[in-house]
């Protein structure tokens, strides 16, 4: 379908407000990204490009920095996140239950919610069968953790015209893909519908650090500046915030600081609350009752 | 070499949390280790790093331009490297592609006399995957530096961190003890190769001057920035485990006029703080191989 | 030097000769006023069957998928909510809006013509859609569905174009001044309005900016956010130091899927507390600005 059937065009101006509960003026969305990246492919992302700019295979370099977020990385976030009494949305590629174990498992006893991201950290529409690594997906995030995911992210956040016509067949009540509002939207597929909540490529370390290149205190001064703006407007109606983290890049010791920072001050400040996903969805399926 | 193990089979998981913290001798709590690189790019070759890229976008041959930027590092930059580890009384690891012996014996010279570690790090500067005879062009790397220094180095890194999947074990065929391109840890680990067990020791491709000016295009305090963020860290986390903070350089990029203050402000900051040691690799293989006997049994 | 001519329409070089700026007539604005900004915000659909004209978030492993819905609806995102906060601005500051739109988004986004036309913002021809003029089957049918759709939406005919990522073939300017165009901003090349020969009735440029927009800025060379009022403001502050004695124009850029986002607002923002109530700069449109140079600058060639 193409997107215009799936969401109307709304402008902001105009909407009735939504109502968040009685104290709480803003919600910062917490999302922790675990990835899979297999040897055997060129890596997702590059912090160094091979001398005379050849990609190479394997691409050993760039495979041992995503993996230093899984042996480190991650248990710093955690640490931090776990101090600031936050409870975070892990999207994991669903192969991260069957290669770490021990990070999945370390999630669910901190009582996170787990959302599926795929398989592998490869594109949706390199898939040869969507419904098949959607379900795969699920099922294996399923049998262990006990709890089948409600919500979804595509690797990269790809899918094609489809994608959201499987997810809805599969269960999946929300997405992530969709960075086009600041409040939840409500898409028509050809099952159920699926709610897109406000993730955002702004606050997200990725497209931060991987493809801008901004300095490590980057992560605070534009959470800030984004969080001061959306807080304003928040005394008109509710906003939603997301800030992304993948253990590879603000795991390392040199940004973790800043993301604490970040999380810390901004949780400080008056009706400021941190919701998983499954959260807002839940609130947000209230306001349309 | 028929199937060779790909990295997670020479590597088993481990998170970091469920490890015994590891111990550095006395009151030390954190190692800083200064690895320096130095490398010949060959006129004949593309250039391994693009600072101007050429108008049109269309990489040219010859290269002069980058071709003369990196010599910089070798006429200028350098000696202020010696320079300044000299008067700290540090003693680097030196990861120089193994024909400065050749085509720059008076800075291989320096360094020997200054009692650098010497690292292999490949024959010359290009990717190991276009290398046709691995284990020859490691045999002539290493046998050219024993010649040079007297010494056979004990340590590796591949040139822009490269390594094939067999990599791992034509390096100990070779005798090699440990590599730094497994960037994937704060601290030493052991990996399985068909030769045995080879110390993966933590160098850096967070706190190295390539990615970071080269390919992130930082301003240049940016170094002295990230350099504090990384080791603050660090040094905090030593509290409770031993911590090693890796800082890697490159003569052409933080031997610049504009940058080697930040440099030199690194190791003024480091240095406010107890318990810091300035290892070399070696000095911390042989730290680690008097502690990690359990490790390197169950790699063999 | 003498540059081959192309087969149909004009040799840049020859649309308009050299010129230093130190040497011209002195340009002078009325009541005293030494400098004019126009502030011009671009509204755009992309195609998502169509590769995307920017991303901000590349897929793993890179490639170019299609559709690419992360980063459409990361543009979509401005047209939803970024427009209305830098309208709010705008408001706030009471600065004349120039609305620079492609056709197809007036029909998709009503709400954002009206609103504009509410506040008698000038509405300037962008493209029919947001593509390359070059690759454009028909660029005169183009040009004239411009005009019929802002005519049908606003009432008023567009003066002014400048074309999707400023292209142009070689003959755009004598379409544009065929057409009935009385200004074009796609000749990034002064600090004052000129004049471009056409084969037929001249046509006029006036100053528009690579430099005070964002997209350079944030999407190309990835500066930090604060950059916008940085450089705005070294900019403003050289302009105004240069237009003593003779006028300058200044144009200031924005996109709201970029300047609109929460975290770049402040800094758009910010300019205009700093700048709006100067006594001898003036805020205008394109069309305010063409007027005045029509009437005040030197005659047409």
């Amino acid at each position: 379908m193409h997107p215009r059937k799936r969401l109307e065009f709304s402008a902001i101006e105009g909407r009735a407000p939504l109502q968040f509960p009685k104290g709480v003026r803003l919600v910062i969305w917490p999302v922790l990204a675990l990835e899979e990246w297999d040897i055997s492919r060129p890596m997702a992302r590059m912090v160094i490009s091979p001398p005379q700019g050849q990609p190479m295979q394997p691409d050993h370099p760039n495979w041992s920095w995503h993996e230093y977020g899984m042996r480190v990385g991650f248990w710093r976030l955690r640490k931090v996140l776990r101090e600031l009494g936050v409870s975070p949305t892990v999207t994991l590629n669903a192969r991260v239950c069957e290669t770490y174990p021990t990070v999945v498992k370390a999630c669910l006893d901190s009582g996170w919610e787990l959302d599926a991201h795929g398989y592998d950290q490869v594109p949706m529409h390199k898939a040869e069968d969507q419904r098949g690594v959607i379900m795969k997906s699920m099922d294996i995030i399923e049998k262990f953790s006990g709890k089948r995911p409600r919500g979804w992210f595509g690797p990269g956040l790809t899918q094609t015209f489809e994608t959201l016509d499987y997810l809805s067949e599969a269960g999946i009540e929300y997405i992530g893909d969709w960075v086009l509002d600041d409040e939840p939207v409500t898409l028509h597929t050809e099952h159920k519908p699926v709610v897109a909540l406000p993730y955002n490529f702004e606050i997200h370390d990725i497209v931060l650090m991987a493809l801008q290149h901004q300095p490590s205190d980057m992560m605070y001064v534009r959470a800030r500046d984004q969080f001061e703006w959306l807080y304003a407007e928040a005394a008109e109606r509710p906003k939603v915030m997301a800030i992304a983290c993948h253990p590879y890049l603000s795991g390392v010791p040199h940004r973790i600081g800043h993301v604490q920072r970040t999380f810390k001050e901004l949780l400080s400040r008056e009706g400021v609350v941190a919701w998983s996903g499954d959260k807002i969805l839940d609130w947000y399926l209230g306001q349309q009752r | 070499m028929a199937n060779p193990m790909i990295p997670r089979e020479r590597s088993d998981f481990s998170a970091i949390v469920d490890r015994p913290p590891l111990k550095l001798p006395g009151n030390a709590r954190i190692v800083f280790w200064t690895i320096v690189n130095y490398e010949v790019w060959d006129i004949a070759k593309p250039m391994a790093r693009q600072l101007l890229p050429a108008p049109t976008g269309v990489p040219l041959m010859p290269d002069v331009v980058h071709w003369a930027f990196h010599e910089y590092g070798m006429r200028v930059g350098c000696w202020r490297f010696f320079e300044l580890f000299k008067k700290l009384k540090i003693k680097p690891t030196l990861s120089a592609n193994a024909r400065i012996c050749e085509d720059y014996p008076r800075v291989a010279e320096q360094a020997k006399r200054d009692g650098w570690e010497f690292m292999g790090h490949a024959y010359e500067q290009g990717p190991i995957h276009k290398e046709p005879d691995q284990p020859a062009m490691i045999k002539r790397t290493l046998d050219t530096m024993e010649k040079f220094t007297g010494k056979r180095p004990v340590g590796w890194l591949g040139p822009g961190l490269t390594q094939t999947l067999e990599t791992p074990d034509h390096l100990t065929a070779a005798g090699i003890k440990y590599i730094g391109d497994w960037v994937y840890d704060d601290e030493p680990t052991v990996i399985r190769t068909a030769n045995g067990p080879l110390v993966t020791l933590p160098y850096t491709i967070e706190l190295n001057d390539i990615p970071m000016m080269l390919i992130q295009h930082h301003e240049s305090d940016y170094l002295l920035k990230r350099a504090i963020d990384q080791f603050d860290r660090l040094y905090a986390e030593s509290k409770h485990r031993a911590k090693i903070c890796a800082l890697a350089i490159h003569p052409y990029i933080s031997g610049q006029p504009h940058r080697i203050k930040y440099l030199e402000a690194i190791y003024k900051h480091v240095n406010k703080h107890k318990g810091v040691l300035h290892w070399n690799g070696a000095q911390m293989l042989d730290w680690y191989q008097g502690i990690a006997a359990k490790q390197l049994k169950a790699a063999e | 030097m003498n540059f081959p001519k192309p087969a149909v329409g004009m040799l840049p070089n020859d649309r308009l000769g050299y010129s230093p700026i130190a040497k011209r007539k002195a340009l002078k604005l009325p009541k005293g006023a030494r400098m004019v900004v126009w502030t011009i915000t671009n509204v755009e659909e992309w195609d998502p069957t169509q590769t995307m004209p920017r991303t901000v978030l590349t897929p793993p492993a890179g490639g170019s998928p299609m559709p690419d819905i992360p980063n459409w609806c990361w543009h979509e995102y401005g047209n939803r909510v970024g427009f209305w906060r830098l309208l709010q601005i705008y408001d706030e500051f009471k600065i004349p809006g120039v609305m620079n739109i492609n056709g197809v988004a007036v029909e998709a986004f009503p709400d954002i013509v009206k609103a504009c036309a509410e506040r008698n913002w000038e509405f300037i021809g962008h493209g029919f859609t947001q593509r390359n003029m070059q690759k454009v089957e028909n660029e005169r049918a183009d040009i004239r569905k411009c005009i019929e759709v802002l005519e049908r939406a606003t009432g008023k005919r567009p003066r002014g174009w400048l074309g999707p990522g400023l292209t142009e073939t070689w003959e755009t300017p004598d379409i544009l001044a065929e057409e009935g165009y009385d200004y074009v901003a796609d000749w990034v090349l002064d600090d004052q309005p000129v004049w471009l020969k056409t084969r037929g009735k001249p046509i006029l440029n006036i100053p528009y900016t690579q430099e005070c927009n964002d997209v350079a800025m944030m999407l190309i060379q990835h500066h930090k956010a604060s950059e916008f009022y940085e450089r705005a403001m070294d900019q403003f502050e050289q302009i105004y130091k240069d237009a003593k004695g003779s006028a300058r124009v200044m144009a200031i850029s924005v996109h709201p899927y970029i300047m609109g986002a929460p975290h770049r607002a402040k800094y758009f923002r910010r300019i205009f507390e700093k700048i709006r109530k100067k006594r001898d700069v003036l805020f205008w449109t394109g069309a305010q600005i063409a007027d005045w140079y029509l009437k005040s600058g030197p005659k047409a060639p």
